[in-house]
């Protein structure tokens, strides 16, 4: 409950960060890169409630193997812990603003423990924001492993 | 000399602004279809004028691999003369519109020879087009491969 509520906090002070702000400013640069780290958190902890409303309804997302998730699909695999994830780490994080759309690309490491084998996952990811009703919301990402 | 005419017209086809309704919205998503496909013609042709069309300058893309490039490298990617793609087929393709972007997902084939050794790629993809005036333009696309 503590931790659902410190992600929860994290997630409502990104979205109080976007409220009344232009898009297109720098502003909205550090809201983004805020949420991108409160879903971190979320996907950590196992915070299905705070992981909802970072999530547009009509999110598409592409997993590391190429399955393709609706927000649904997503959050019952978060939330049925089928793919244990002890850390998950997005860094080199870069912003690119189109008015009311943002695009991050980053690079996450992702550390844990899947059939008793511990695993180290390193990939790229492409998320996309649309700035709506006050609020970011992403609507899209994708996970791909870097091979090189 | 005909391609990118063709998608110098795909890019022209008038918008109909305002309040968005089935239609419009129906319109818009077989528009992003058309350029989705007329992509998948510029590669196989290795059409870099096409290809200048259809993507933004600002454009950030993320390989099968991981690799990330801009768009002056993906172009530059598509020309080289170690790859011969022979069929490369977008399907499943599906697409959301917001006000002013549109989220394209899809499964892509590709099949040629590299480098004389012949190759078969399936990935599944996200696009990311953004309003540029009367069309619209590429911001970023993901790739990864589909596991079996």
């Amino acid at each position: 409950m503590k931790t659902t509520g410190f992600v929860m906090l994290l997630v409502c002070s990104a979205l109080l960060l976007a409220i009344g702000q232009n898009s297109g400013d720098s502003g909205a640069r550090s809201t983004l890169l805020a949420l991108e780290h409160a879903w971190d958190q979320a996907l950590e902890r196992r915070d299905v409630k705070a992981l909802a409303a970072i999530f547009d309804n009509s999110l598409v997302y592409v997993d590391f193997d190429g399955k393709l998730l609706t927000k649904a699909d997503y959050l019952a695999r978060v939330k049925s812990n089928t793919i244990p994830m002890d850390q998950i780490v997005a860094e080199q994080m870069s912003v690119q603003m189109f008015g009311d759309t943002a695009i991050v690309v980053g690079t996450y490491r992702v550390k844990g423990v899947e059939n008793g084998k511990p695993y180290l996952r390193r990939g790229r990811f492409t998320d996309t924001w649309i700035f709506t009703a006050g609020h970011w919301m992403c609507v899209a990402s994708e996970a791909t492993p870097i091979l090189h | 000399m005909w391609k990118p005419f063709y998608v110098f017209l795909v890019l022209l086809t008038p918008l109909r602004l305002g309040a968005q309704n089935k239609v419009q919205l129906d319109a818009e998503q077989a528009r992003i279809l058309s350029l989705e496909n007329a992509w998948d013609r510029a590669v196989k042709q290795k059409d870099a004028a096409a290809l200048q069309m259809l993507l933004a300058p600002e454009l950030v893309y993320v390989d099968y691999d991981g690799k990330l490039m801009d768009k002056a490298e993906y172009l530059s990617s598509v020309q080289s003369r170690a790859l011969h793609p022979e069929r490369i087929v977008s399907e499943s393709m599906n697409v959301h519109v917001y006000a002013a972007a549109a989220v394209a997902t899809g499964v892509y084939r590709e099949s040629g020879e590299r480098n004389g050794k012949p190759y078969m790629l399936r990935e599944r993809f996200t696009d990311t087009w953004v309003r540029r005036g009367a069309s619209w333009m590429c911001v970023s696309s993901n790739s990864t491969l589909i596991n079996q």
